[in-house]
């Protein structure tokens, strides 16, 4: 390995930060490791959160008034102004190169905490790897349950799962029936990846817990050629809900199927994935008025909380499009660990993972709807209490939870 | 000036003995965690491509199938290991010996093809596996297996930071999966395969031998490449039907062969050497782009090879060796 | 399950069996011709789609004028992809068959690739058209307007080709060059550029189909993968060599994938498709109507 000039600032912080003296002198700078799909068939998604990363590196190392962890300094103050300096890389959705590029990022890029990964199963192998070289991983955006009940110590998810988010959904549903609306019966539409499979299965259990009927539990192929044979039993089965967890490709399909064969469903309840896309409405939005997604954001918290407008208007200029649930995830997932680094002191991963297990932000200093973030002994916040979205007139409007709501759901969707 | 066939063959030998204990040799100077887990990628994949190149470039049976055997390696290692406890070492044997068996009961219907049904027909048989692992709940289904790290040891071939051990195995299954070639070349199936080659009708009057020798084949290559298979679920301890049964990781096994040389001894070596740590690079160090130029250059350095030397990359080392390839 | 329910599913398989047969014939042609199967089939599809899509959302043009113009821009491209790569891929004296399927795998990567380059990753679509979003109910079963046209282009593409193989000089020059590429070569026709013309075909007719798909599909560097392995099988199953037998293929696989996921979880339904072609190759080894 050649040996850069980085390589050799870093070895000088390193011991640098082994004497207490030299803490304040220091004024390098700290390596985050983002890992992403940035080739294949989610390349986009990847595309969208290097910008969200590099807007929340741009608020944490310059001074902006914003009421959010870190945003007044320029740098990390504990670490005497050090700047946040990004690395991203590929994994291509490969469990495989997950783990090949996390540990490349990790001994020859000397990150000292990785942020990823968007698809669950390659957030799999990049914690294990964090684990066996004790760095702290941030599961930035990745809502599969499973991920944070592996007994990790260096695993973190300031995020919602799949089972908060379902859960978030039948809540509402019993708030609906209790105000006299008729849902009794529901039709499951899933893919058949991770993130499907784990969503269906957390739908199948509450709806069997809270009484609701499952009419149709329909599993597809991702990126199948038609999904009109899938939609026929949909229609069939006419329930009162069509809850799809589909990525954007199946989204558009879906939508556009059901127009072609005549399926009008009541409501739609969406976890999220392709429904929170701008690709989606884009292609298919005229179709799509008052379908309802689960989220973690909501640009209706502007009002509110001013800069989380602002700093959608940073994104925005960026890329071109509004903070969605998954940037928003990601800006904060930098964020959290950021803050976690600035009150270790250190880039030693035992030292930022101890103050990551400390944390605890209100939710008033997050741009999320959330109560605040706090992790439990597995690492998984449980007070990143989800919303649900009702896209109407072209944007989407929060009609739950209560405490965050703007606006009554319509119900049935257009 | 060819030499003749023996010496040729007593010099391969030499030449593999040297350039295995060269392998074995390069970790103690090279340290690097990324370095060492490409040199671990490329030996697998020189172990797969060989074994590939036992059926298809030998036989003459184009499978772009082989990832189903791969992958019954290594789910049948991590069914074992976390639902019974069954150390690795005999999932490996366990799903070696499954696939050996399922190889030959597919290959019976599958020999009678030509050409390219053949061809699909590996393909489809392979995406019939991936999409019922995909829904097999028992077996996981998309979520996979992830298994748990224990403590390091070569009982449980499972090592937390090391990559040597890895390194070492994967050099022995590269090896092995070498010398079952080399002895292969000069058997008794070696010199029909060779017959049936460069005369089908020779085909017909071998008939039964040949089709049994084909079976011999298919086993064989089934088993290594379900072991090599076993090796990556050890190696990444986590599987899912779609990193480990995909299409394209079918795909990723035949292409080493067929750039370093499609039925030679060293062809596919040559391709795993050159391709891989290629492929790593090129990710790792342009893929971070969003932009596809890894994709481009990839893709171009396919078309280019299989175009300027369509007998593959070992014909640049060796003029004599081109005549052995046919 | 209702009557209705299979009726409608069955119809629909059937219209999407037609288009599969339309993404397919291109393949089919060039297969037959020359013996050459194209990786790089789904990236044909892909560009058409894109083609599409930008004439639409530059110069606001309906996918149903752009058909002819994306075919017509898909055939010089195939004329180009086999004078700059094929021709050179079967005049490989070794391993042909391997550097055929390899160099237009490699060409399927490097045409991803440029596609996320020059197009960047993100999902188009078509947003408004003449056919899009139209459909049309007889007695509660449900016909989309652009599968329906794309059935009818199907049809209509077929029985052109068939008339153009085997009515016209030029398909009879195909037919010769196809038949015996040496002999050909004496009464003064070039084989290249029979070839190249019969890429360019195979790949027009490929733009037909790319240009209907992209009023109802997403489009994206990948999309391309869906559709690939659909159209090898349809080609192998209706049997090599024969264009007819595309066609035969297709409506069978969108018959079978249609009924497969009326009775298996439809996340399996492609097992159906796979099942029958091994099932029709292991009674019949040349596949439904296959010469060679």
């Amino acid at each position: 390995m050649t040996v850069t000039r980085r390589n050799v600032l870093l070895g000088a912080t390193a011991t640098a930060a082994l004497l207490p003296i030299a803490a304040r002198a220091q004024t390098a700078e700290v390596v985050i490791g983002i890992i992403y799909p940035f080739s294949g068939a989610s390349a986009q998604q990847g595309v969208d959160a290097q910008k969200a990363y590099e807007i929340a590196a741009e608020i944490i190392n310059n001074k902006y008034d914003f009421d959010l962890p870190l945003a007044k300094d320029a740098g990390l103050a504990g670490l005497g102004g050090a700047k946040i300096r990004l690395v991203f890389a590929d994994h291509q959705a490969d469990p495989q190169k997950g783990r090949a590029e996390t540990e490349r990022l990790i001994t020859q890029e000397k990150v000292c905490a990785v942020i990823g990964t968007y698809q669950s199963a390659v957030a799999v192998t990049v914690s294990q790897i964090c684990e066996r070289y004790s760095i702290p991983f941030i599961s930035a955006d990745n809502s599969s349950p499973s991920l944070h009940r592996r007994g990790l110590k260096f695993y973190f998810r300031a995020a919602p799962h799949d089972e908060m988010y379902s859960a978030a959904m039948f809540d509402f549903f019993d708030a609906m029936k209790k105000k006299g609306t008729r849902i009794e019966t529901l039709s499951l539409f899933h893919e058949d990846t991770i993130f499907g499979t784990d969503s269906g299965n957390a739908q199948l259990k509450l709806a069997g817990d809270r009484g609701y009927k499952v009419l149709a539990d329909i599993k597809y192929r991702s990126n199948s050629p038609s999904l009109s044979a899938e939609v026929q039993q949909l229609k069939a089965a006419n329930a009162d809900v069509l809850m799809p967890s589909s990525y954007t490709t199946d989204g558009i399909l879906l939508v556009k199927t059901m127009a072609e064969l005549g399926y009008k469903p009541n409501a739609i309840v969406a976890q999220d994935a392709g429904f929170s896309e701008k690709a989606l409405y884009d292609a298919v939005g005229d179709k799509l008025e008052g379908v309802i997604s689960r989220g973690t954001f909501s640009l209706d918290l502007a009002t509110k909380r001013p800069m989380v407008g602002k700093i959608n208007a940073m994104f925005k200029e960026k890329s071109g499009k509004d903070f969605n649930d998954l940037t928003s995830r990601q800006f904060m997932g930098l964020i959290v660990m950021a803050d976690a680094i600035n009150r270790a002191k250190s880039t030693d991963g035992d030292k930022i993972r101890e103050a990551l297990v400390a944390t605890d932000i209100p939710g008033e200093q997050t741009i999320m709807p959330w109560k605040r973030i706090k992790f439990d002994e597995m690492g998984q916040n449980n007070d990143a209490d989800p919303v649900l979205l009702q896209y109407v007139g072209g944007k989407f409007v929060t009609i739950a939870p209560p405490q965050a709501a703007v606006a009554e759901a319509v119900w049935p969707m257009k | 000036m060819d030499m003749p066939f023996a010496t040729r063959r007593r010099r391969d030998l030499i030449v593999a003995a040297c350039l295995a204990v060269i392998a074995a040799l390069v970790p103690l100077f090279v340290k690097d965690v990324y370095v060492q887990n490409i040199m671990v990628l490329t030996l697998m994949y020189a172990a797969l491509s060989q074994s590939w190149n036992i059926l298809s470039g030998y036989c003459g049976q184009i499978s772009l199938g082989h990832a189903l055997y791969f992958g019954l390696g290594a789910y049948t290692t991590a069914i074992l290991f976390t639902k019974f406890g069954v150390l690795p070492w005999f999932g490996m044997l366990g799903g070696g010996l499954i696939s050996a068996v399922i190889a030959m009961a597919l290959g019976y219907p599958c020999f009678r093809l030509r050409g390219h049904y053949f061809v699909i027909a590996t393909i489809v048989i392979a995406e019939i596996a991936l999409l019922l692992f995909q829904n097999w709940n028992w077996a996981g289904a998309a979520l996979g297996i992830d298994i748990p790290v224990r403590h390091d040891s070569w009982l449980n071939f499972q090592f937390t930071r090391s990559k040597l051990p890895y390194f070492y195995f994967a050099l022995a299954l590269a090896c092995v999966a070498w010398l079952v070639t080399w002895w292969l070349e000069d058997s008794k199936w070696g010199y029909w395969w060779r017959a049936v080659k460069d005369n089908p009708d020779a085909a017909e009057s071998l008939g039964v031998v040949v089709f049994n020798s084909k079976m011999g084949a298919a086993a064989v290559s089934a088993f290594l490449t379900a072991v090599g298979g076993s090796f990556y679920a050890q190696f990444v301890s986590y599987i899912d039907p779609e990193s480990v049964m995909g299409f394209q990781f079918s795909l990723l096994m035949a292409l080493p062969a067929v750039l370093g040389g499609i039925g030679t001894l060293w062809g596919p070596v040559l391709g795993a050497v050159i391709l891989i740590p290629l492929t790593e690079l090129t990710r790792s160090f342009i893929g971070g782009s969003g932009r596809g130029v890894d994709l481009i250059v990839y893709g171009t350095l396919i078309v280019l090879i299989s175009l300027a030397r369509p007998e593959g990359l070992v014909g640049l080392f060796s003029r004599r060796r081109k005549a052995m390839v046919r | 399950m209702t009557a209705e329910t299979i009726i409608q599913s069955l119809a629909s398989g059937l219209l999407m069996g037609l288009l599969y047969g339309l993404i397919a014939v291109g393949l089919a042609l060039i297969f037959g011709l020359m013996d050459v199967v194209n990786f790089a089939h789904g990236e044909f599809l892909m560009i058409a789609m894109y083609a599409t899509f930008f004439l639409f959302a530059f110069f606001a043009i309906d996918p149903l004028l752009a058909a002819p113009l994306v075919a017509a821009a898909l055939f010089v491209f195939g004329a180009v992809v086999y004078l700059l790569i094929v021709r050179f891929a079967v005049r490989a004296k070794a391993n042909a068959g391997m550097v055929q399927i390899f160099s237009t795998f490699g060409l399927a990567i490097v045409m991803r690739g440029l596609a996320q380059f020059f197009f960047t990753p993100d999902y188009r679509s078509v947003t408004h058209s003449w056919l899009g979003g139209k459909t049309i109910s007889i007695a509660g079963i449900f016909l989309p307007v652009p599968q329906l046209v794309g059935a009818l282009v199907s049809i209509a593409a077929f029985a052109a080709l068939y008339f153009f193989i085997n009515r016209t000089d030029f398909g009879r020059a195909l037919e010769a060059t196809r038949e015996d590429a040496g002999a050909v070569a004496l009464v003064g026709i070039d084989k290249n550029k029979v070839f190249a013309l019969g890429w360019g075909l195979g790949a027009a007719l490929v733009g037909l189909a790319g240009a209907i798909m992209a009023v109802f599909f997403y489009i994206y560097p990948d999309v391309g993968a869906s559709f690939a392995l659909i159209a090898y099988v349809t080609v192998a199953l209706g049997g090599f060599g024969s264009v007819f037998g595309a066609f035969a293929g297709g409506i069978v696989v969108g018959l079978v994938e249609a009924s497969t996921a009326l009775i298996l979880p439809p996340s399996l339904k492609s097992v159906g498709i796979y099942a029958v072609y091994l099932l029709v190759v292991f009674i019949r080894p040349r596949g439904l109507f296959g010469s060679i």
